[in-house]
């Protein structure tokens, strides 16, 4: 039995090589008859701002469509993917499997530019 | 027809009773693993919103039992409008915790 | 052994930063127009702020989360995006006062306008937090932090009563203008306990890899470091209290706080307080820069850290980067930073009882400090603290208003 707003929801992430890939910003819930089902993970700014307001997250999704990193975001991860919930959510994929990190990526092809940053 | 909601969307809202008396926040959701999906299996219903969050904490400290709240197995409760989340049972019926 | 060493540093470096425009600026007022009568607030805020640092150290050490990753993970985002926000825009105004007082104690010591300093200090900033690793930073500012020794050296030097100087430290009424008392005691709590240091010393701890096996270290070097940084806020306030309290000056600016040193230092006086401001307000603003990407990247999931390669974390270092780059376009703007500290100092208190409540919380909860849970005592501290923290918060605008 998972508490899900307290051990999942805005919990650290990890992949299934220990790297951090961020933390539960959504979830997702899926219902046809039957009891409703908890599908996917979601982890992004995107997902994020749309917790505090729809328009928000909306207006996140633009920004990341204007700098070309909008393909397949916010980052999905299915609950099938999830090994296990503890005080960090470790998942069976690797942080290069998925699309965690966008804005990582990124920036980090301006700041490896700059001298000093090995 | 799947319909697909965001769990946080609810999470935090209040929850009302068939003749629109509050009840309370919906402030936790258990699921239980089942093969590769999570199932939903009920809903807590908190009576008193941001003091049950900080839960145990000011509770030791202010010394007293809060009557907690309601806890709504997953066909409880309707969350089709996650603005408004409305039982589909009697609050009489709801387990107390 | 190492640790001691490690521990003894850690002491002497919290200098470093504690010291800073708004510690400054509410220490020399207070002995200006008080005398003495304040200094219990310095000691009260002292123990307030270390024992604060010391509950965000015990969840850092014990759980490897930071204040501003257990405040996600455990009340969710929701909760904390206000104070969170509060803290930004507290944290970038006090930026802002840090590279102003830096900047006007560059002028100090050059003469040339405090506005072209702004942009050098800060850039001086950001290369330290861009070639540096934690040692480094810590260490290097905590040891410059040595000059603003210079003030409790003056006040032993002036000879104050020590009968006097004890009595200063038992609360007590003045015997004129109590709106003015009120604000500036508010204002020392305000100007000692902010909001970032917590984060920012639980981020440390991190950093150092502490683990449940040096709790008692925490413990040390939040109640011995913070206590010899407010030796440092205290030396200050003697002082004013001792050139500038017999004729009860109201002290405006910097340039004038400065002469305090005059009877010790002579002409070395506008030096010395210069270097002692510039280096504290430095200190400040690094760690405050250094703070923001911690709590962006604790808060939102990304990887963060000073000691990794920076390509690794260049979300954080974008963090740090922009934080420093607001401070340095509202400061180069000319705000008087006496003013702007006063108006982040009044804030800070509004805010505090947001910024205690959730150690109610953490503090007795297994999953964050395992055992070493808050007894009755630190409970029923820890509930005093958010009462008295409510109180001023209630208090400290219209005193702001009336008092300053």
């Amino acid at each position: 039995m998972m508490d899900i707003v307290r051990d999942v929801l805005d919990t650290s992430v990890v992949d299934r090589n220990g790297r951090e890939m961020g933390r539960v910003d959504g979830i997702v819930i899926e219902q046809d008859d039957g009891p409703p089902r908890i599908t996917t993970l979601l982890i992004g700014p995107a997902a994020l701002g749309s917790r505090l307001h729809p328009a928000l997250g909306r207006f996140v999704t633009r920004v990341e469509k204007l700098l070309g990193i909008d393909r397949d975001r916010p980052s999905r991860i299915s609950v099938r993917d999830v090994e296990e919930v503890d005080r960090k959510i470790r998942v069976r994929l690797t942080v290069g499997e998925t699309t965690v990190g966008a804005w990582e990526q990124l920036l980090r092809r301006w700041i490896a530019k700059l001298p000093g940053s090995q | 027809m799947t319909a697909s909601f965001r769990l946080d969307s609810i999470v935090g809202r209040e929850v009302y009773a068939a003749n629109s008396r509050r009840i309370g926040r919906l402030h936790e959701v258990r699921a239980e693993r089942r093969g590769s999906t999570w199932v939903i299996t009920e809903y807590v219903i908190g009576a008193a919103g941001l003091m049950e969050r900080l839960g145990l904490g000011v509770r030791l400290v202010l010394g007293f039992e809060r009557p907690t709240g309601y806890v709504a197995r997953w066909d409880q409760l309707d969350f089709s409008n996650p603005r408004r989340l409305i039982l589909t049972c009697a609050v009489a019926d709801l387990r107390r915790e | 052994m190492k640790k001691i060493f490690n521990l003894a540093l850690g002491i002497v470096t919290s200098i470093g930063g504690f010291v800073e425009v708004g510690s400054i600026s509410t220490s020399v007022q207070a002995g200006a127009e008080f005398g003495f009568s304040l200094l219990w607030a310095v000691a009260a805020a002292t123990l307030f702020l270390a024992a604060l640092a010391e509950m965000a150290g015990r969840v850092a050490a014990v759980s490897k989360r930071s204040m501003a990753a257990a405040v996600r993970e455990r009340f969710g985002f929701h909760f904390q995006i206000v104070p969170l926000g509060a803290e930004f825009i507290i944290d970038t105004l006090l930026l802002t006062a840090e590279l102003g007082g830096a900047a006007i104690a560059i002028k100090m010591l050059t003469g040339v306008g405090f506005q072209w300093w702004v942009l050098p200090a800060g850039f001086m900033a950001w290369l330290l937090l861009w070639f540096g690793n934690f040692s480094v930073i810590e260490d290097g500012v905590g040891l410059l932090g040595i000059v603003t020794l210079s003030f409790v050296l003056a006040a032993w030097r002036l000879h104050p009563d020590a009968g006097d100087i004890a009595r200063g430290f038992l609360p007590s009424l003045p015997h004129h203008d109590i709106t003015r008392y009120a604000f500036l005691a508010v204002s020392i709590v305000g100007a000692t306990v902010s909001p970032y240091l917590l984060n920012f010393y639980a981020s440390g701890a991190i950093e150092e890899k502490w683990t449940e096996q040096d709790l008692w270290i925490n413990r040390v070097t939040a109640f011995l470091g913070m206590g010899f940084g407010s030796t440092v806020a205290m030396g200050c306030l003697i002082t004013a209290a001792m050139v500038f309290g017999p004729q009860h000056l109201k002290v405006d600016t910097y340039e004038q706080a400065a002469q305090m040193f005059v009877p010790v230092y002579g002409r070395w006086a506008v030096t010395l307080f210069a270097l002692s401001l510039g280096v504290g307000c430095f200190g400040a603003a690094v760690e405050i820069a250094l703070n923001a990407g911690y709590v962006l990247g604790q808060a939102l999931g990304w990887t963060w850290g000073i000691d990794r390669k920076r390509r690794d974390v260049s979300r954080f270092v974008a963090a740090f980067s922009f934080m420093l780059l607001d401070g340095i376009v509202i400061a180069t703007m000319g705000f008087d930073p006496l003013r702007v500290t006063l108006i982040s100092v009044a804030l800070t208190v509004v805010i505090m009882p947001l910024v205690v409540l959730p150690f109610l919380v953490l503090m007795n909860e297994e999953q964050y400090v395992g055992r070493h849970t808050s007894g009755v005592f630190g409970n029923g501290l820890l509930a005093t603290l958010t009462v008295l923290g409510a109180l001023m918060a209630i208090v400290v605008i219209p005193l702001e208003i009336w008092g300053s």
